[in-house]
């Protein structure tokens, strides 16, 4: 077979007269069919079921009835994560105009995972920064920077006690780490040279996969989000998480409460349990609000532009966020209903938090859909198929020309030539 | 990164190698004979390269000589095409329905991502202060950076009798285009009472190298006639 092959290079091999492709697609199809057969008929149900969960949300969110909500939630024995309230939640809230003169900061992160079975298990962050200045002409910054993690106490780190390899996970809390430090670091430098500036991340402010890390890693993360956030609040910099089509269903959860015929909500003696028979399924009076999310619900209470109220999240892990409890919003920005995570200091400044949400809207408008500074910081970070087979093969040119032993498991090996 | 947080500056955020150079700002015509190159040379073969231009929309005219810095000798060509596009291959612009003004205050990260970029067709080589009219014996170095000729340089070049002839033979190039736009920076080059004198000599020599061709020559000479005119009624 001439030359090396290795998996995440094109697996098509030029052949005369035969394509070759390595997963069946002929042997997926029938699954396919069955998979979309099933929901064809999803749609009129879901319907039904979502202009009841409207009427809930209306209902329940009145100025005078969300307390009574909160009351039945608070007393209720669950385990879901539920939307804290902080005021009425009935009505969408306008976007106020954007500042004429508003700088957008953003950070996005990529990385090449450690493999071991390389010649090197040192693994590489690559953060890409985007400031842009809306309103003065002023020249956009748009840049990235690799860092390469090689030395002993990157790759092998002592928790609990034990030292253990540095696994895919913890380089992904250390990207997400950066990303958000290093943001807090442009944001505060974009605002010292006089530029009122938001910051903007990608995805969650919330790292509840650090719950059931150990307690060292765990309190090493959470200092350093805690000193981002420091930062920024102490500058009076707004920053947002913006989650794009998100999945969470913590207002949802609410309803739930609200639909619930037991004077406190209490799931393992749910009624539905109890009427269900030996043939009968069990039907639990929250059902109607099964597999609808905030985002699909609140896609029919907001108008383009608007946001929903901020309500507080009840994630375990931010008990140990100090006064930066995470707090969230749902905004409709033209092309679907996003997420945004703000912290305390954000949600209970009406000035920032307005700041957020015009800007947010701005910028959807701007990225045909999605932020355009996250998008383009996105691009600075990304690390593609190709850039990392190039960053190995440098790898190797530089062992091989040092004279250092350098060797490649038969894995890594058989997978670059996989012959006959 | 391990100074105290939030002590940075902005510029420890630029990239440092790549695209520092790069000005996106608005183009100020500064005419030509600037000491500062105007691109950077980012392809490059015997007979032809392309240079990065230093300014977005700011790469040196259709039709002017250029000079590269590099090893061994400086070399001389004349620009005869420039383009502006995207930097990334799988990233298109598309219309905004926008005026440039407005997208500078309101989208400012497109004029990061787009590029000027300008081919250069080498005539030959400076020798001293001589200009040769033969290929280089290198090419231009990658990354050497590329000057607007001096107005001396550009006399001394298009005093050469070989540079109608390096045009006409050039493959694959706008030839009569590219022949007005030089003789018009020709001209420019030297002083008024000069410039009839000039173009009846590069009007002699191109009836000698198109004698073969007269429907060509017949039109090539009735524009250079056009373009003397306009430029004495200037």
């Amino acid at each position: 077979m001439p030359g090396s092959r290795r998996s995440n290079a094109p697996t098509t091999v030029a052949r005369p007269g035969s394509s070759y492709s390595l997963l069946d697609l002929t042997a997926v199809k029938g699954q396919v069919d069955a998979m979309v057969a099933a929901q064809v008929d999803a749609p009129a149900l879901f319907e039904e079921r979502l202009v009841q969960a409207v009427d809930l949300l209306v209902e329940w969110g009145q100025p005078d009835r969300w307390q009574q909500l909160q009351q039945m939630i608070q007393k209720a024995r669950v385990s879901w994560l539920f939307a804290d309230f902080c005021g009425p939640f009935c009505e969408g809230i306008d976007a106020p105009p954007r500042p004429q003169h508003l700088s957008v900061a953003a950070t996005d992160g990529s990385q090449i995972f450690p493999d071991r079975h390389e010649i090197s298990p040192c693994y590489l962050l690559n953060i890409g920064y985007v400031l842009l200045h809306y309103g003065s002409g002023e020249r956009a910054l748009i840049s990235s920077r690799p860092q390469l993690y090689w030395q002993d106490q990157d790759l092998y780190q002592e928790w609990g006690g034990r030292r253990t390899g540095v696994s895919r996970d913890v380089v992904g809390f250390r990207r997400s780490l950066l990303e958000l430090t290093e943001l807090a670091e442009l944001a505060a430098a974009s605002q010292a040279e006089g530029h009122p500036t938001v910051a903007l991340t990608d995805g969650t402010l919330i790292m509840w996969s650090l719950e059931g890390r150990a307690p060292d890693f765990r309190d090493d993360c959470l200092g350093q989000i805690r000193g981002a956030f420091d930062l920024l609040a102490e500058r009076r910099i707004p920053v947002a998480g913006y989650i794009s089509r998100p999945g969470g269903s913590d207002l949802v959860n609410a309803l739930r409460v609200a639909m619930c015929p037991m004077t406190v909500t209490q799931c393992d003696q749910c009624p539905g349990l109890q009427s269900a028979g030996e043939d009968l399924p069990v039907v639990r009076p929250c059902d109607p609000l099964e597999g609808i999310s905030d985002g699909v619900l609140l896609r029919r209470l907001l108008q383009p532009g608007q946001r929903s109220a901020v309500f507080g999240s009840t994630s375990q892990i931010l008990s140990d966020y100090g006064a930066h409890h995470i707090h969230f919003f749902y905004v409709h920005v033209g092309k679907e209903v996003a997420r945004v995570e703000i912290p305390a200091y954000v949600a209970e400044d009406q000035q920032l938090l307005d700041r957020v949400h015009a800007c947010v809207i701005d910028q959807a408008a701007k990225g045909q859909g999605y932020p355009v500074s996250l998008a383009e910081a996105h691009e600075r970070a990304v690390v593609r198929g190709a850039d990392r087979e190039a960053f190995y093969r440098y790898l190797e040119d530089m062992f091989v020309r040092h004279d250092i032993r350098a060797r490649v498991s038969l894995k890594g090996l058989r997978k670059r030539s996989a012959g006959i | 990164m391990n100074q105290p947080l939030g002590t940075r500056s902005l510029d420890s955020f630029r990239d440092p190698i790549r695209r520092a150079s790069v000005d996106v700002s608005i183009v100020v015509d500064e005419g030509a004979g600037t000491s500062a190159h105007v691109g950077e040379v980012i392809e490059s073969s015997t007979a032809q390269l392309v240079a990065e231009s230093v300014r977005l929309n700011g790469a040196p005219a259709f039709g002017q000589f250029v000079r590269v810095e590099t090893e061994p000798l400086p070399i001389l060509g004349v620009v005869h095409n420039t383009r502006t596009q995207s930097l990334e291959a799988n990233r298109r612009p598309s219309a905004y329905g926008k005026s440039e003004e407005e997208l500078r205050l309101e989208q400012p990260q497109i004029f990061e991502l787009l590029r000027t970029h300008f081919d250069v067709f080498v005539l030959g080589y400076l020798d001293g202060t001589h200009p040769v009219l033969a290929y280089p014996p290198q090419p231009a170095r990658i990354h050497s950076f590329v000057h607007v000729c001096s107005t001396e340089q550009t006399r001394a070049l298009t005093a050469t009798e070989q540079l109608l002839r390096s045009l006409l033979e050039a493959p694959g190039l706008p030839t009569d285009e590219l022949l007005l736009a030089t003789l018009s920076h020709a001209l420019d080059a030297r002083e008024p009472a000069l410039r009839q004198a000039y173009v009846l000599r590069t009007g002699k020599e191109l009836s000698r190298l198109l004698r073969d061709d007269y429907d060509r020559l017949s039109a090539l000479v009735g524009r250079l006639k056009d373009r003397m005119n306009s430029k004495d009624s200037q």
